[in-house]
């Protein structure tokens, strides 16, 4: 009996003291792929860069250089100046509508996550399997009869559209902060309603001050979505008073009609700057997964 | 208002009971009223509307003399060449983007998911592109794909001297896959890291204890528990598929002159089911038609996700079936 289970023993030791001893080779396959994806996803945006720097001749000579032989950063001066219009006041247009819309669209979401998530009220889940439902359909479906509408009472050409969509939330935040309120203790509320609390200071006193993660986690979402959205500004705004996304869509050129790539792409990292340096700021809440923290078990 | 209601009826004892329970209803609605309203205002009404105008000739100027047209405008849908045309387009592309971003992100989460150093950078740096607007995407991949300045064809030609493949004319649905694959990644390996951590690692060392080598664990533990990820990125992937056309109409846009001419037509080959529409409506003004189109988008886009959900427990791990089983 007793050799027998020693042999057992063994028998369960050894494949565990092997997989150790096989972790570094499996090691060097992970770092392997991992340097090969990372050289894959940032060689694109290391030669826009690159060309960014280029003068538009280097850009279209052939055989393609690496290196610009001087750096043009010059380029990046000429984001502002060229192209016929003010790169500033299209920027504040975009900021504009990107902060007044994730603004409201934080405040309405949440106000309706938080009551989806803490209200035990009938009906209330076949409210929710409508936001539920929304998530899936194309937004293209009721954006383009919208936009008929919106025609007819004179609202295209004017920033309303924005803070209309921002004033009557939006399902996929919803979504967000229910999942998010939905892990708060039910003590927490239980002891605000004994201290004579209202639910809408609750909401704003005790919810709202602890839902960072979840809240940077749409800002970031909703302004990105917003500051890089081409296809509404482009049907709902005219040229004057559109954003850098429609702007940059063309290349810039001179009076006389010559493209200029190479500025085009320098204005595109400017485009790119906000939202980085917005990401690095919220990032450890986004890939710590507020997201997906409904699809955990 | 509220103690005349309850006065008004006053045998209602459940009411009557609970003034508390009616409050929070109360509440309740008008937290979510703002949402509701929009909900009716800019969801349900648009919706009714785009319906109706899409059983007329609507060209968004004939208001007085629009024309009733019945269903014709859905089965004219069915004899447009353009139609079957850019519907099996995106078909073609959902069948070639799909694969590669489920496999590619799935591969990377489960990579990342091991216990090795940096993969916090390598994860910030796999997700930085799903930040990145279409627009710059466009003019990253346009500049890098170019068939004459681009590096992609300039590192082939070291290879294979003189290669000058146009992937963004003949193979831009090669290259819709390449922006589509790069910008999409991070998010998706970001839900699978979500999912794998989720699997409890009792059943992953116990796999192990059994002497379960590392392709059994990731074939008979790894694998099951994570089909309900794998059928929901399946599902958002394949109705974003066919919305997409921002992408394909950037291809072109930036590639005409500087004129603020409205609708440009796609290269043929990703000329997707969308990029069709949009032309219906803001090239040719057939806002009738158009918006049948998009009824059809919205049928089918209803259809796909119905199998999807019907063929889930064919595939799927749910653990009351597996309860069942034991």
């Amino acid at each position: 009996m007793a050799p027998a289970r020693r042999s057992v023993l063994r028998k369960t030791v050894r494949p565990l003291s092997l997989s150790k001893g096989a972790i570094p080779m499996a090691h060097l396959f992970s770092y392997g792929t991992l340097i090969l994806v990372t050289l894959l996803i940032s060689l694109p945006v290391i030669w826009l860069v690159i060309t960014s720097l280029k003068q538009e001749t280097e850009y279209l000579a052939w055989p393609i250089t690496i290196l610009p032989e001087v750096a043009q950063w010059d380029n990046y001066v000429k984001v502002f100046t060229m192209g016929g219009f003010s790169y500033f006041n299209v920027a504040a247009n975009t900021f504009f509508l990107a902060t007044t819309n994730t603004i409201l669209t934080l405040i309405t979401s949440s106000m309706a996550g938080f009551a989806f998530s803490r209200f035990d009220v009938p009906g209330r889940d076949k409210l929710f399997m409508i936001v539920i439902a929304l998530l899936i359909v194309p937004p293209i479906v009721t954006i383009i009869p919208q936009f008929i509408v919106f025609a007819r009472l004179h609202l295209t050409n004017t920033y309303w559209p924005w803070i209309l969509w921002g004033l009557t939330a939006s399902p996929l935040h919803i979504f967000l902060f229910r999942q998010f309120f939905a892990s708060f203790p039910r003590e927490l509320e239980d002891a605000a309603e004994v201290d004579g609390c209202g639910p809408f200071r609750t909401f704003w006193q005790i919810f709202l001050p602890n839902a960072k993660p979840a809240l940077a986690t749409s800002f970031i979402f909703n302004f990105g979505a917003v500051w890089g959205d081409y296809f509404n500004p482009r049907i709902f705004l005219t040229d004057a008073q559109t954003t850098l996304a429609v702007k940059l869509s063309r290349a810039y050129a001179d009076p006389v009609g010559n493209r200029f790539v190479t500025v085009t792409l320098a204005a595109s990292v400017v485009y790119l700057l906000p939202l980085v340096v917005l990401f690095f700021l919220g990032q450890r809440h986004i890939l710590k997964g507020v997201v997906t923290s409904g699809l955990r078990r | 208002m509220q103690t005349q209601e309850s006065r008004a009826r006053p045998r209602n004892k459940q009411r009557r009971q609970s003034p508390r329970k009616r409050r929070k209803i109360v509440a309740f609605y008008m937290f979510i009223a703002p949402w509701l309203i929009g909900f009716v205002v800019l969801g349900i009404t648009p919706l009714v509307l785009g319906f109706l105008t899409s059983l007329t000739n609507y060209d968004g100027l004939n208001l007085p003399t629009v024309k009733f047209l019945g269903l014709r405008n859905y089965a004219r849908a069915f004899t447009d060449s353009d139609v079957t045309y850019s519907f099996g387009r995106t078909l073609v592309w959902a069948a070639l983007n799909l694969p590669v971003w489920l496999g590619l992100s799935f591969a990377l989460a489960l990579i990342l998911n091991q216990n090795i150093k940096g993969r916090g950078i390598f994860r910030t740096l796999f997700y930085l592109p799903s930040i990145v607007p279409p627009v710059s995407a466009v003019w990253i991949w346009k500049t890098f794909l170019d068939q004459n300045y681009g590096l992609l064809n300039y590192i082939l030609s070291l290879f294979q001297p003189g290669t000058a493949i146009p992937w963004l004319s003949t193979y831009a649905l090669q290259g819709l896959t390449f922006i589509a694959v790069w910008t999409g990644l991070g998010a998706g390996m970001v839900v699978f890291l979500a999912g794998l951590q989720g699997i409890p690692s009792e059943l992953v060392e116990a796999a192990r204890v059994d002497g379960a080598n590392a392709w059994h664990i990731f074939r008979h533990v790894t694998l099951p528990l994570m089909t309900p990820i794998i059928f929901y990125q399946l599902v958002m992937a394949l109705i974003g598929s066919f919305q997409q056309f921002v992408i394909p109409l950037l291809l072109t846009t930036s590639v005409g002159s500087g004129s603020t001419g409205l609708p440009v037509v796609p290269p043929r080959s990703v000329y997707l089911y969308m990029n069709h529409v949009y032309r219906q409506i803001f090239g040719l003004q057939k806002f009738g038609y158009g918006t049948a189109l998009l009824w059809l988008l919205f049928v089918v886009v209803m259809v796909l996700t119905l199998v999807v959900f019907r063929t889930e427990r064919y595939w799927v791990y749910s653990e009351a079936a597996i309860e069942e089983e034991v």
